[in-house]
């Protein structure tokens, strides 16, 4: 089979052609550098098919900044099937677009209409510094689970699993916590931009569990302690990062983790 | 220990703690201010709630020692109100362009910093007007009548009332997230309980104002129909026209 | 010995693997080896490059035992890893279901779904610890699924007639990576282990025959920097990407191991890819990934094509005695279950027939009606309602109502750098953990095995077999500031320099796609000779003009994805014709390796033991001082002493 690099014969298809392409307009936040000043750039799409994810619109316009000797917009994305947490954006003012539950990379574009204009822009809390135009550094979160966000548990010193039966649904709420991508998106929605959501995702899911109660106490103020240092916002109980998380992990976590915030500060060791 | 103390005042989740026990704490003590006020509506001219005021009086420098704790937890509640603000504006140097939210926040709970500072200007026009002014001769009672009779302090103390409602509708539901008591079966109890309360203590403030300031006006109509009567009268008139 | 070949062992492929009674092997191989004294282990500096499962679990657990670590991901954190991707679970013999499961059925299952192309050895070994990572996990909090009565649940799996898969939803490879990414984590809080995201490695350092150290790209300011250490781990993944469309991440590539294997270390089996065939098919040429469906909808689905070429009509116009319910109809035992690599090529050889349907005929029906007629659509949302929800959100159409349409994918890479039983590769010093090398799957990989041996690696096998190089190799004091670094540094300078001049007019991307789409044609599902000669010559073209005609704005000073991706695409080229040699040499069929010359009068595949048993690791030689690619092969002979070689059979 003869190939060409614009048609993909084989085991991609033509699109559809019944369907309507549509025309965009773009406005792309584009910063050269943590340093640099950023500004809002336009940019018109005349073709896009309803086909295509939200990223993979980018790539063609990324391609076509390519052809034209301009550099292409920076986007964080990895696995585009909504479990890394890599991909970001804030579309049209919301963290990973208007939809409930879902990441940027599983937008497509069959939900827009011809002729919208869609702002584009990073996800934005002094917590994550822009790294280049839509790429922002998330370390914060890393180290936040660097500081207490595990079980120590030594490789080759478990007990056998089956040693601590933990009740099946005491496993599912456990389960719903532990199901945070650690996206971001709960701070880029938070007009604090807090990140209790985040941390109160892992204390919950770690103190759900009967392994995790021996660092119970620490855990809890050694992550918050962290947390604050890193400079995110404090928690106003509006619950807009639970509407946004694209795991729908809800705010009773926020709740768990006060609790055992001030359970450790009350009678922790 | 000491370090742990401390944390309550610095760490994020500490600040909003302690806001959160000196609001329910200020809640309460509405809840007995609103109590203590409703003797105003007593048919007597104004004489228990005059007695009430004076039997608070008599408990001497235990009053004074009760506002001051009073007052401290209000400016506590206020000082790491304006702190978590400032540090929330701080938090995101940068805003967005296009900001839309997911329709999770309320009114009540976008507006917490502005209801806020109404209530706080509010309770230093009602501490100007009621405690740090010289008593009338004719009692507190007659005062405060006087006071919620006149168009702009009916206005002054509705807006107040209202503004610390919208406050609580948000406040105590928020409050027991933050002290971690709620989850499970509790958010939606709470959440209607927090309404309630924001309702009756809402409303319940309010009625001074509007029923004083109504019935100025009735009594004043019909002043102009009957012989004009002594000023340090009014009180009567106003219990008069509820009647 | 019951091995059937002829084949005789290259003596650069010592593999090690300890003799004796398969199952006392590990276990005496763990007494022999030598021990690093406690008080010594923190002057051992080792760099894991890679932190999927893998890597988050061998640098966590050589941190513990008081390694010092350096840890390098191109992630901006180590929690993205691909190993977070995976979907149905993890295999442990653990029997807890009672079910007459046992190490040693783990095995078999696990050498027989690799279509006898495993060692051994290596096989038993990972069963063996298969039970030790469980407890690992649910020590380290993962929340596996459980009964109501707080017991592990466990559930079936393609390849196996026992019950031995542990689970967290559809969300195990999230959950195991993030217990090991939390392990990792706690040893950077204490100092342990050094952590660098968005760094990519981008060659190994040799230093008299061992390696001690790498050259990185930091990805945020481009600065080239090297790193030093007494031995380099290489965790880094499979290159499935090399086809430009697979459910792989759209980081993943080949060119730390790629860099590696230029630098001595043999490359084996690279030909052997696994094909997942439950994946939303292509949309259009913007399409930049597939996305997997769990296989478990073919337990309700139907797989059917029209049974005209041609066959325009939409599906619910088709009457029942038009419709090819293939599957069902070829392999009726099996059925709608037939394994990965079966199921996949028919659905090829259907589409080649012309009988493909949406509108590329490059799909295939599974038909959820009759079970919804069955059992409800209740019932049917209750299974799978996620699936169905994330596959219209993909594909704007509902299969509650039409019809789901699938097509294969490619989903894993077998090959990979070779390495012996202490996971070593044929550079001292340089050992390579999970899917980057080629050791435990052979020809095809059983469902809910990556992750499996990803930890396996990690937390019970790297641990004591570093010792063996660490102390039994005399390693001098070298820091960055030696030559060699110097030089390697130069060269990975000046190959970014190479792509950056080249000011041609067409984009990485393109160059990816044309690539991509070549080896799925020619190396894909079915390979034939003249098809892999073909492509062998078209993709040596093809190189030759990445480098004459690429074009890469932006500066090489700061992030640049452009430039990144430059750099993984010309290694794809070279990795692509050794796939391309690997499997033109294979006279035979296995596994995930499908020679059209070579399969049964029904269409199976066809193995010839007596002359491809063996692992294929190729060597690196260039044939000219320009440095045009070359290859040596060199063969380790498989050696079946505990199993009899028998053909695979699903009828």
């Amino acid at each position: 089979m003869s190939s060409s690099h614009d048609t993909h014969a084989s085991h991609a298809a033509a699109p559809t052609h019944e369907k309507k392409h549509l025309a965009l307009t773009l406005h792309v936040w584009r910063q050269r550098a943590a340093t640099s000043e950023g500004k809002f750039v336009t940019y018109k799409l005349d073709d896009v098919s309803p086909d295509m994810s939200f990223l993979e619109m980018l790539d063609v316009l990324n391609e076509r900044l390519i052809a034209n000797g301009e550099e292409p917009i920076a986007f964080d994305h990895d696995c585009r099937e909504g479990i890394c947490g890599a991909c970001s954006l804030t579309i049209n003012g919301q963290p990973h677009g208007f939809e409930r539950e879902t990441t940027t990379c599983q937008i497509h574009m069959r939900r827009f209409e011809d002729g919208q204009t869609i702002y584009i822009e990073p996800f934005r809390a002094n917590a994550f510094p822009v790294v280049k135009d839509l790429v922002v550094d998330r370390g914060a979160f890393d180290r936040i689970i660097a500081a207490g966000g595990f079980i120590t548990a030594r490789a080759g010193s478990a007990p056998d699993a089956n040693a601590l039966p933990i009740a099946g649904d005491v496993a599912e709420s456990a389960m719903d916590a532990a199901a945070c991508i650690g996206c971001g998106a709960c701070v880029a929605s938070c007009k604090n931009a807090s990140a209790m959501l985040f941390v109160s995702a892992k204390v919950s899911h770690l103190a759900l569990l009967p392994q995790g109660q021996a660092e119970r106490s620490r855990r809890v103020l050694a992550m918050v302690e962290q947390m604050d240092k890193e400079g995110f916002g404090n928690c106003t109980n509006e619950s807009e990062c639970e509407a946004a998380c694209p795991k729908g992990i809800s705010v009773a976590n926020i709740a768990r983790l006060n609790r055992e915030y001030l359970r450790a500060l009350a009678c922790g060791d | 220990m000491v370090r742990r103390i401390a944390s309550l005042w610095s760490s994020s989740i500490g600040k909003k703690a302690l806001m959160s026990v000196t609001g329910l704490l200020l809640i309460g003590f509405l809840v007995l201010h609103l109590v203590g006020n409703l003797q105003l509506f007593a048919d007597d001219g104004g004489k228990s709630f005059d007695a009430y005021a004076a039997k608070l009086k008599s408990f001497g420098p235990l009053l004074y020692v009760a506002e001051f704790g009073l007052g401290a937890l209000f400016l506590a509640h206020l000082a790491l109100g304006l702190r978590v603000t400032f540090e929330n504006r701080a938090a995101r140097a940068q805003r967005y362009a296009l900001e839309r939210d997911r329709g999770a926040r309320s009114f009540a709970s976008a507006t917490m910093v502005v209801t806020g500072v109404i209530v706080l200007i509010f309770l230093v026009i009602h501490l100007l007007d009621f405690r740090l002014r010289e008593m009338a001769p004719d009692g507190l009672a007659a005062m405060v009548v006087r006071r919620l009779s006149e168009p702009a302090g009916a206005l002054i103390y509705v807006v107040g009332v209202a503004a610390l409602g919208v406050h609580l509708s948000h406040a105590f539901r928020s409050a027991f997230q933050t002290l971690g008591l709620s989850g499970k079966g509790w958010d939606t109890p709470l959440a209607r309980l927090g309404k309630a309360i924001a309702i009756v203590l809402g409303v319940g403030f309010a009625m001074f104002p509007l029923v004083f300031f109504s019935g100025a006006k009735k009594a004043s109509h019909q002043a102009s129909l009957e012989p004009a009567r002594p000023i340090h009268a009014a009180s009567d008139v106003t219990t008069e026209a509820i009647r | 010995m019951s091995s059937p070949t002829t084949v005789e062992a290259s003596s650069k492929l010592a593999s090690k693997c300890p003799s004796g009674p398969l199952a006392e092997r590990w276990s005496k191989h763990r007494f022999e080896l030598k021990l690093v004294n406690p008080a010594n282990r923190r002057k051992f500096h080792v760099l894991v490059v890679g932190t999927g499962l893998a890597g988050a679990s061998a640098a966590s657990s050589l941190a513990e035992l008081g390694y010092s670590v350096s840890a390098f991901c191109i992630q901006d954190s180590p929690r993205r890893a691909h190993s977070i991707a995976a979907q149905g679970g993890i295999n442990a013999a653990k029997n807890y279901q009672n079910d007459g499961d046992s190490v040693h059925r783990l095995f078999y299952d696990t050498i027989k779904g690799g279509d006898f192309r495993a060692r051994e050895s290596n096989v038993h070994r990972l069963a063996e610890v298969s039970v030790n990572i469980i407890d690992q996990c649910v020590a380290l909090g993962v929340p596996f699924a459980r009964e109501y009565g707080g017991l592990l649940a466990n559930r079936s799996f393609g390849g196996a007639q026992v019950s031995r898969t542990f689970y967290a939803r559809g969300q195990t490879g999230q959950q195991l990576l993030l217990g090991a990414y939390s392990g990792l984590m706690r040893q950077v809080g204490e100092g342990q282990v050094k952590l660098y995201p968005r760094h990519e490695m981008l060659d190994l350092v040799v230093i008299d025959g061992v390696a001690r150290g790498i050259v990185c790209r930091d990805l945020t300011t481009g600065e080239i920097k090297s790193y030093a250490g007494d031995a380099v781990l290489l965790c880094t993944g499979g290159y499935g990407n090399v086809f430009y469309l697979s459910t792989n991440a759209k980081a993943c590539n080949v060119t730390a191991a790629w860099r590696a294997h230029k630098r001595g270390a043999l490359f084996a089996n690279a030909c052997y890819t696994q094909i997942h065939p439950t994946c939303i098919p292509v949309s259009g040429s913007h399409q930049s990934k597939l996305t997997l469906m769990s296989e478990s909808l073919r337990n309700d689905g139907r797989v059917w094509v029209p049974k005209a070429k041609g066959d325009t009509r939409s599906p619910e116009q088709i009457p029942e005695d038009e419709r090819d319910y293939y599957l069902e109809r070829k392999y009726p035992s099996f059925g709608n279950l037939s394994p990965r690599d079966i199921s996949s090529r028919a659905a090829k050889q259907v589409c080649d027939e012309g009988r493909g349907v949406g509108a590329s005929k490059m799909s295939v029906f599974l038909d959820f009606r009759a079970a919804i007629e069955r059992d409800g659509v209740d019932e049917i949302r209750s299974r799978y309602g996620n699936l169905f929800q994330m596959y219209e959100r993909i594909t704007g159409e509902d299969p509650y109502r039409v019809p789901m349409r699938i097509y294969p994918a490619v989903h894993y890479t077998m090959g990979g750098l070779w390495v012996d039983y202490n996971l070593e590769s044929t550079v001292p010093g340089l050992f390579v953990l999970g899917e980057a090398n080629f050791s435990d799957h052979g020809a095809n990989r059983l469902g809910a095995s990556a992750l499996m041996q990803g930890l396996a690696d990690g937390y019970f096998v790297i641990p004591y077999t570093i010792a063996a190089h660490l102390a039994g190799r005399k390693l001098g004091k070298i820091s960055t500031s030696h030559d060699e670094f110097k030089r390697v540094e130069q060269g990975v300078r000046e190959r970014i320099e190479r792509l950056k001049n080249a000011k041609g007019k067409r984009s990485p991307d393109s160059f990816h796609r044309e690539l991509g789409l070549l080896m799925w044609d020619k190396c894909g599902m079915a390979r034939n000779a003249d098809g892999l000669r073909e492509a062998l010559v078209k993709i040596r073209e093809l190189r030759d003009a990445y480098w004459q005609d690429v074009k890469i704005p932006g500066d090489a000073a700061e992030l640049n994805n452009v430039l990144e991706h430059a750099g993984r695409v010309a290694d794809f080229f070279e990795l692509a014709e050794l796939m391309c040699m690997d499997a033109l040499h294979r006279n035979e069929s296995c596994g995930g390796h499908f020679r059209e010359e070579y399969q049964t009068p029904d269409g199976e595949a066809k193995r010839d033991d007596a002359n491809f048993c063996y692992a294929g690791a190729w060597e690196y030689a260039p044939e000219s001082p320009s440095g045009k690619v070359g290859w040596s092969m060199h063969k380790e002979p498989l050696v079946f002493e505990n199993v009899k070689l028998a053909e695979r059979s699903y009828k």
